[in-house]
């Protein structure tokens, strides 16, 4: 068996009186995407908050199982998640840095490695080789994100300017060029049509199988959910109510109880 | 249609016209005079209808021209347009023509001692609209106090020249240093603070330096200033009609005729070289990964900690290399002055720098230098008019605002270019 990337154990969020997340437990994959859905207002994003620290979690803890080291999430506040830790996200709104052009975006996402070649700019400042070169890799890591998503023509305008599909891939792609254990994804299928659905779903299996990143995946469209999810669990009122494989998730009387109601 | 349009844009003018009527009625037409020892009331209602008609009319004009939006191509866009694209296509060839300029203009046959004060003023006003460029215009971080770091620099080079008698170039770095220390002394509690908070924070920041300085007395003398600054010398040899026995002057060194032009040709080039450091360095620095990290944290703070940019240290350097800049620029005016006093470093200065940078365009380096020549030249011109200096001034920010919305040179040029071709295009 395979060892788990991601250890959620009894995960606690609360807001005061409001208990958002409550004794929530799962687990995630290194190369399978899990999708964490449920109704509006279930926590779902509360739980991405946690695990990228932008929450500090009431109770409970997040293991994140690297090769040779095992990290508490929990001890990572917000951008430390994204630099110690290589949690990478996604917003439900996107949130591009629209007024930078599309390179710089997915330079911006390389900032912590730059940044040390750079000796904190001073080596920067007099275009030290060692520096040189870091960037020109770095600029060919973004090359080769944007000849994925197929957005080299557009490089140089500005991320604001891109179509709202564009901007979505754009995001997924800017989160990997921080080279992230895990991904997680708030609903990057909203507002998507159905061609840009499928050609997200490519980007993800693609994802998945060559970058052997592990992706947890916030989604409300059920086509996107079922076709690319290895693993779904299910939340409803800040609890687990299922979690299994998309077929199974899909004939649960348990999640169609929390989707549509019970006959009475 | 059009005459709907018409009439509401008259209708519009002729309401105009009775705000105008309620603002200066009272503040301009009804004027006290004493006469036989008594306040008597002496009405002045021409000059109030000649601005009345001034408003209503300039108004109706705006709204022809350039509010009308059935007009295509109205003045604003054609203007607009035409400037951007010259910028755009001359850009290098205007900044290398300015350049010369500013390097030959003290040899200039109408250069005189009047113009060439103003040309250093204008100068150092540039260095400090370019120093506050970073915190404003590259990291985003509007603030309203940058003159307490000028008046940093000012006071640590003026007291550490007049204690320990250090030269300029060892008291330059020191007010530099100092400065970039009160910098990030204001970055720290403001880490939290966004927009206008922080605008305010800032604001108060500034007052606290200026009272500060204006109190402690054992040190900065308060009201008094410090007086007997050194003036700068020219790598060791002083400006001096008559040295002392056995003194090198920059005069005699030379074998020239001593004239006092000399001094200020040398501050001239001294801030010129100032502000052309403060140019390149930020051009270079946006181009590195902190100066993108302070434009990505402009768009978007949140986005930023999800890629693992350290929103502190990030925020913390543009504070720091903001103020070091305006602590250069203060140690200049120390040096050139002679004399500081808290009077200097009040809050107009501050606002005119912002003025300087936002209505130059933000983050636009050339921008700062054609604001400022328009800005601190209309200043100048209006000299003699005193009492209208001010309106001229606001009458300068309406216009460039209803011209250029968005600053004089709005565009962004990315950092890095990926299809070289492109830009050429």
């Amino acid at each position: 068996m395979t060892q788990k990337l991601l250890d959620v154990e009894n995960l606690t969020m609360r807001f005061g009186g409001l208990l958002a997340i409550d004794d929530l437990s799962f687990s995630a994959s290194k190369d399978q995407i899990t999708s964490i859905i449920g109704p509006n207002g279930a926590g779902k994003t509360t739980v991405f908050n946690c695990l990228t620290g932008f929450y500090k979690a009431t109770a409970g803890s997040m293991f994140l199982n690297k090769e040779n080291e095992r990290l508490n999430l929990k001890k990572f506040s917000d951008f430390k998640v994204a630099q110690k830790a290589g949690v990478a996200r996604t917003f439900q709104n996107i949130r591009l840095f629209p007024q930078m052009s599309v390179l710089e975006n997915l330079m911006v996402a390389q900032h912590n490695k730059l940044m040390d070649a750079s000796g904190f700019t001073i080596f920067g400042l007099f275009n030290a080789p060692s520096f040189v070169k870091k960037e020109k890799e770095a600029i060919e890591i973004s090359k080769y994100w944007l000849d994925i998503i197929g957005l080299t023509h557009r490089a140089d305008d500005d991320a604001g300017d891109l179509p709202y599909g564009d901007q979505r891939k754009l995001e997924i792609v800017r989160a990997m060029c921080i080279n992230p254990y895990l991904l997680c994804l708030d609903e990057p299928a909203a507002g998507l049509n159905a061609k840009e659905s499928a050609e997200l779903n490519k980007l993800l299996l693609f994802i998945k199988k060559e970058k052997k990143t592990g992706i947890l995946l916030i989604e409300h469209d059920m086509s996107v959910v079922m076709e690319i999810s290895d693993h779904v669990v299910v939340l409803n009122y800040g609890k687990k109510i299922f979690q299994g494989s998309a077929k199974e998730t899909k004939n649960s009387p348990a999640v169609i109880e929390a989707y549509l109601g019970t006959e009475e | 249609m059009k005459k709907n349009f018409l009439y509401s844009s008259i209708k519009d003018s002729l309401f105009t016209g009775l705000i105008a009527l309620a603002l200066f009625g009272p503040i301009v037409g009804l004027r006290t005079v004493a006469k036989n020892e008594v306040l008597v009331v002496s009405p002045k209602w021409f000059i109030v209808l000649v601005i009345v008609i001034v408003c209503a009319l300039g108004r109706f004009l705006t709204n022809l021209y350039i509010y009308n939006r059935d007009q295509k191509y109205g003045i604003q866009s054609t203007i607009g347009k035409s400037i951007t694209n010259f910028l755009d296509t001359k850009g290098t060839q205007i900044a290398l023509s300015a350049i010369i300029f500013s390097v030959i203009f003290p040899f200039l046959p109408f250069t005189d001692r009047y113009l060439m004060d103003i040309a250093i003023m204008m100068l150092t006003y540039i260095m400090l609209g370019w120093g506050l460029n970073i915190v404003i215009g590259l990291a985003g971080l509007l603030d309203l106090g940058y003159v307490a770091f000028y008046a940093v620099g000012a006071y640590s080079y003026a007291l550490f020249a007049i204690h320990f008698g250090w030269s300029f170039w060892i008291c330059l770095p020191i007010a530099g240093i100092f400065a970039a220390m009160f910098g990030v002394l204001l970055g720290f509690p403001v880490l939290r603070l966004r927009g206008d908070y922080l605008a305010i924070v800032t604001l108060a920041f500034g007052e606290m330096i200026r009272i500060l300085l204006l109190n402690w007395y054992q040190l900065t003398k308060g009201p008094d200033g410090l007086t007997g600054i050194p003036r700068p010398s020219f790598f060791g040899l002083p400006f001096k009609s008559f040295p002392e026995e056995g003194e090198q002057t920059f005069h005699t060194f030379f074998g020239l005729e001593y004239s006092p032009m000399q001094r200020i040709i040398f501050l001239y080039y001294l801030i010129l070289v100032l502000a052309l450091i403060t140019n390149l360095f930020t051009i270079k620095i946006r181009k590195l990964p902190i100066g993108r990290a302070w434009e990505a944290l402009r768009e978007d703070e949140i986005a930023c900690k999800s890629l693992g940019v350290n929103p502190r240290n990030t925020k913390l350097t543009a504070f720091a290399i903001g103020a070091m800049f305006g602590g250069f620029a203060g140690s200049f005016f120390a040096t050139r002055q002679a004399f500081i006093s808290p009077e200097s470093f009040t809050f107009i200065e501050s606002a005119i720098i912002v003025a300087i940078v936002v209505l130059g365009g933000m983050g636009s380096q050339t921008g700062v230098v054609l604001a400022t020549v328009f800005l601190i030249g209309l200043i100048e011109v209006f000299r003699d008019f005193e009492s209208y200096r001010m309106i001229a001034f606001g009458g300068a920010m309406v216009l460039i605002m209803i011209f250029r919305p968005r600053g004089i040179l709005a565009t962004r040029k990315p950092t890095i270019i990926l299809h070289k071709k492109e830009v050429t295009k």
